[in-house]
């Protein structure tokens, strides 16, 4: 099929639903999707390559399978520890389905450690409380250390089962939508296949984003480095908002430098943070849930120790997770991942030395907007028919400002699998919407525009650039001052991204090129990011204001939702607005561990 | 080989250091990488790369600091960067190794370091090869739960034993380390390869499992586990520490046990 | 080895792939990097049956009986009472002139042929790239071992100790 102002070949398919991401929440939702219409999933990568795979400490869900537990106390951890800014009826639907989930994915095959009744074992994490913040209680279900792994395989496996259509190295570029009665209904996707450099557009019923976060705009990060936000940056450039993007996880135990994830299991198991006099000085922020406290609140103690002069090491840039006085056999039968990691990457034996760590970028609570249907939402209450967004790329918002440890890889089976069955019900009764004109004209602009661009600008350097920026000034400390800083230099770069040109001119493979679309991304999210914490005038979560370093419930009660703006003369802007929190049967407290 | 494929890096490679940390000590180290662009040239060639690298390093940060600063061209996968995506399973220094995973100091850096595509899968870019044919072969053996009657309301029971008997073989990434370390691979392309062996394996010691006898059958195959001449070579290159070639056995004895 | 290669499920496009030489050349410290065969949903084409297991158990097993009877053969060949220097025309005729001894050797022949054969059958497989190149080796190996058992089991059977 051929559009006007055509150079390449194109190719047009037909399809009820398309999913863009093929980690944990694409193939779950393709799990519902697939048996009941017909379905494609898009992936950047092979499906067994996405980030889900990395998640390591374990699955949260009330199953009470060692000790006394119920989906209440679970609902009431996650709204604690999303410091009151989630949306108290999608929390509740977490929990309550985490149950199902879990066994769901057992019934799969998902080979979860056992108890000595056979049961699945479960453990401790970090702010997963007994009776409301009690004491920690065991919630977490777990694959040893590589529960993200066993996950990610599972739901491939089963997709392989179902016989689900994969496009691997498939590159979704844009969110295609049309006008319809007045509204804007999802009209398909235009993907650039990777092996060839041919753009495909996809034309369906529903689509469903599931393709990841955008940590990759962090320096030290454990995101992978296909994680760059192409989703969010897709329907975002269309003029639909981006929620809470402000929020930003910091998780403690990154290998230091590296940024590498340490699970928390590791303190789940009784590991220790220690500062350079050897004291556990997380006694002193969190008496009760000590090294267990959210990852927020674990995160600023580490910094502050390391400002305080008590950080390790000749800079005093880190401290220590230690977990020599943990038997070896128990480090080899629930850590074996991580210990393997210290080895190979610091040359050190977890047995016998502490090891380096750091807070690392890990995970954006915001994103798109959507309901707890998965729909994706065009403003505060309206939503965008036959658009879905799921996993990471989501905001539903069950996270708020602060995501417990285990939620995630909750979030994506349970809102996943949602997702997946609403798209399929909406393409069981939708039309099949019309493509606009010249679908793919966008994308091949942007893809031919950069091929043949001259400029004298690398995207390496751009991006360490924005990685060095954003780790100095929208990290875990935030001010006036430094997110001013981080705005001008962004601006700046993005000025300089307009010179940027790549020295692979081909078509097969050609990742060069893809990677300067991926910094575009970057560039766009990270001013999205900076512009709304600059808004966001108050500390909740993983947003840390120190000149604002109290939360402050009468202004910010609310989730910001940032819109793209193009005035008249092309200038870009960020408009954020804000939309109310769900809140059902919890009143915010004061936030303690 | 290096006629085709103009390189302005390549007369005079440069060293451009890789963001040092500070306080590391930097080594000028030759990386030597096997390029084969088809759009470009037929044939494939060898092209040195001279990086100022701290030795601790990975193999992947290097490719990076080639791709970004020198050659833009040099295509290679990868995502998570610390061994668990499996994207970027590549020849280095004659063995199948994660470039995440190779440490530069690990390589003997005063020598080249040579890096190549897997052997035995076709090459399409660089270091970029065709998966296909691997994965096809996991698709091959079932590599999901199989069982019957109706689905229990809890979950199905299992003891730590039973859990432990395959846990090995639940590490795999599918990086095709090891099935493209296999001499009897690289020979026959049909040979299912210890990587689908290891999938079946997953399934096939699972106590919750009923299609064990069904991925039996396939592996008693002309190309199933009796092609394995038990090298090694797979168990030496399973960036996961997978016993590779003991699963392949142990499949081998379930078959000679169960058949007899 | 085919110089046309499709990738498995007939979507990634088909690619010669590089260096389609042999063995590390100047300067090239490793060998180069082969295409490999074709796989797709229908390929490897099914071989089911036990014939390959009973061929995998014949080896370690007929390997553990030869290890006997070659040993035996030796000790009492080449050892004792005399050892090597009373072997002579006599001496085979005075042995097979016993059925235990004719089984021996008739076991040692078979054993040894059919394990050597199967052995050989396997480097073919393994090494030979093309299919008729396989097929011809392969019916080389059958016949040279079908001549050389018949020829013995013959020997061994109709020996007469009267030729002059």
């Amino acid at each position: 099929m051929e559009y006007g102002q055509t150079r390449q070949l194109r190719q047009v398919h037909t399809y009820d639903t398309v999913i863009v991401g093929a980690g944990g929440a694409g193939m779950r939702a393709a799990i519902e999707a697939a048996p009941r219409c017909r379905t494609a999933v898009l992936s950047k990568l092979y499906p067994t390559r996405s980030h889900t795979g990395a998640a390591q400490g374990g699955m949260a869900a009330a199953l009470a399978n060692v000790e006394e537990d119920n989906w209440e106390w679970h609902t009431f951890d996650t709204i604690k520890g999303g410091d009151y800014l989630v949306d108290q009826d999608a929390a509740e639907i977490l929990a309550k389905e985490a149950i199902d989930s879990v066994l769901d994915l057992e019934k799969m095959g998902l080979p979860f450690n056992r108890t000595p009744d056979g049961t699945i074992d479960q453990r401790r994490f970090g702010g997963h409380s007994r009776d409301h913040g009690e004491a920690p209680v065991r919630r977490s279900c777990y694959a040893a250390d590589r529960t993200g792994h066993m996950i990610l395989q599972t739901l491939y496996q089963n997709c392989l089962k179902l016989g689900v259509e994969f496009f691997d190295e498939y590159y979704v570029l844009d969110q295609l939508l049309t006008e319809v009665g007045g509204v804007r209904h999802s009209a398909g996707v235009v993907a650039y296949r990777l092996a060839t450099g041919e753009l495909h557009v996809f034309r369906a019923k529903s689509v469903i984003y599931a393709s990841g976060g955008c940590g990759k705009f962090f320096k030290v990060t454990s995101n992978a480095h296909t994680l760059t936000g192409d989703g969010q940056a897709a329907v975002y450039r269309r003029g639909l908002p981006l929620e809470d993007m402000e929020f930003f996880q910091f998780h403690p135990t990154g290998i230091w430098r590296m940024g590498i994830l340490l699970t928390e299991g590791a303190r789940g198991e009784g590991g220790i943070l220690r500062n350079t006099h050897g004291e556990r000085f997380m006694e002193k922020y969190a008496p009760v849930m000590k090294d267990l406290a959210s990852r927020d609140v674990v995160s600023r103690a580490i910094y502050t120790e390391i400002r305080e002069g008590r950080g390790c090491g000749p800079e005093g840039d880190h401290v220590y997770l230690d977990l020599t006085h943990l038997p070896h056999e128990q480090l080899d039968a629930k850590l074996p991942d991580i210990t393997e990691f210290a080895r190979t990457y610091l040359g050190i034996e977890p047995y016998t030395d502490p090891i380096p760590i750091q807070p690392t970028a890990h995970y954006a609570m915001g994103g798109i907007p959507t309901t707890v249907h998965g729909e994706v939402l065009a403003d505060n209450t309206a939503v965008v028919p036959g658009l879905y967004a799921a996993g990471e790329v989501a905001c539903v918002s069950v996270h708020g400002a602060n995501r417990l440890g285990t939620n995630s890889l909750l979030d994506i089976n349970v809102f996943g699998r949602r997702a997946g069955l609403a798209a399929a019900a909406y393409a069981a009764t939708a039309a099949l919407p019309e493509l606009p004109e010249d679908p793919a004209g966008w994308v091949e602009r942007r893809i031919e525009g950069l091929r043949e661009a001259t400029g004298s600008e690398r995207v390496a350097v751009l991006r360490a650039e924005l990685q060095e920026t954003l780790d100095a000034n929208v990290m875990v400390f935030r001010t006036e001052q430094t997110i001013g800083a981080a705005l001008a230099k962004l601006a700046e770069l993005r000025g300089r991204y307009a010179e940027v040109s790549v020295q692979d001119k081909g078509r097969r493979f050609n990742t060069d090129l893809l990677e300067a679309v991926e910094l575009g991304n970057l560039l766009e999210l990270a001013e999205v990011m900076a512009a709304c914490a600059l808004a966001r005038r108050e500390s909740r979560g993983g947003h840390y204001r120190e000149d604002f370093p109290h939360r402050d419930d009468v202004h910010f009660m609310r989730h910001s939702m940032a819109y793209r703006e193009v005035a008249a003369d092309g200038t870009e802007s960020v408009r954020i607005d804000y939309k109310p929190v769900v809140q059902t049967r919890y009143q915010p407290m004061e936030r303690t561990y | 080989m290096a006629t085709a494929a103009p390189d302005p890096g390549a007369a005079q490679p440069d060293a451009v250091p890789v963001s040092p940390s500070p306080g590391a000590n930097l080594m000028a180290v030759t990386f030597r990488i096997r390029r084969f662009d088809p759009e470009a040239a037929a044939e494939a060639f060898w092209q040195d790369f001279r990086v100022e690298i701290d030795p601790k390093e990975r193999v992947l940060d290097a490719l990076h600091s080639i791709k970004g600063e020198q050659d833009g061209s040099l295509t290679f996968r990868r995502s998570c960067a610390h061994g668990i995506c499996g994207s970027d399973a590549m020849r280095i220094n004659g063995r199948n190794r994660l470039a995440c995973k190779a440490l530069v100091k690990d390589l003997s850096p005063q020598r080249p370091v040579v890096v190549e595509p897997l052997k035995g899968l076709t090459v399409l870019k660089d270091l970029v090869v065709d998966m296909e044919p691997f994965f096809q072969a996991y698709r091959d053996m079932l590599p999901f739960l199989v069982t019957s009657g109706n689905e229990p309301t809890r979950e199905r029971l299992q003891s730590p034993a039973q859990r432990a008997r395959f846990d090995d073989t639940t590490k795999c990434i599918l990086c095709a380390a090891c099935t493209s370390s296999c001499p009897v691979f690289w020979n026959d392309g049909q040979y299912f390869g210890p990587a689908a062996i290891v999938g079946a394996h997953r399934f096939i010691f699972d106590s919750r499992d009923e299609a064990g006898e069904r991925r039996l059958e396939i592996l008693n195959d002309n190309h199933g586990v009796w092609r394995c001449r038990t090298i090694f070579n797979c168990t030496d290159a399973c960036p996961r520490g997978i016993q590779v070639t003991k699963a392949i056995q142990e499949v081998k004895q379930a078959l000679v046990t169960r058949r007899l | 080895m085919p110089t046309d290669v499709t990738s498995g499920a007939g979507r990634a496009p088909a690619e010669p792939g590089p260096g389609r030489g042999r063995g590390p050349g100047p300067g090239h410290p490793a060998p180069l990097v082969e295409p490999p065969r074709q796989r797709t949903t229908r390929t490897p084409r099914s071989t089911r049956g036990n014939f390959e297991m009973y061929g995998w158990l014949f080896m370690r097993v007929s390997g553990v009986v030869l290890v006997l009877l070659v040993l035996g053969h030796l000790l009492i060949q080449l050892m004792l009472d005399g050892g090597v220097s009373r072997i002579g025309f006599a001496f085979v005729a005075g042995r097979w002139a016993s059925p235990w001894w004719q089984v021996w050797d008739l076991l040692m022949l078979w054993l040894a042929m059919l394990h050597g054969s199967n052995g050989l059958r396997t480097v073919i497989n393994d090494y030979a790239e093309h299919t008729a190149t396989r097929l011809w080796l392969k019916a080389l190996l059958y016949t040279a071992t079908a001549f050389t058992v018949l020829l013995g089991t013959l020997v061994i059977f109709t020996f007469d100790p009267d030729i002059t």
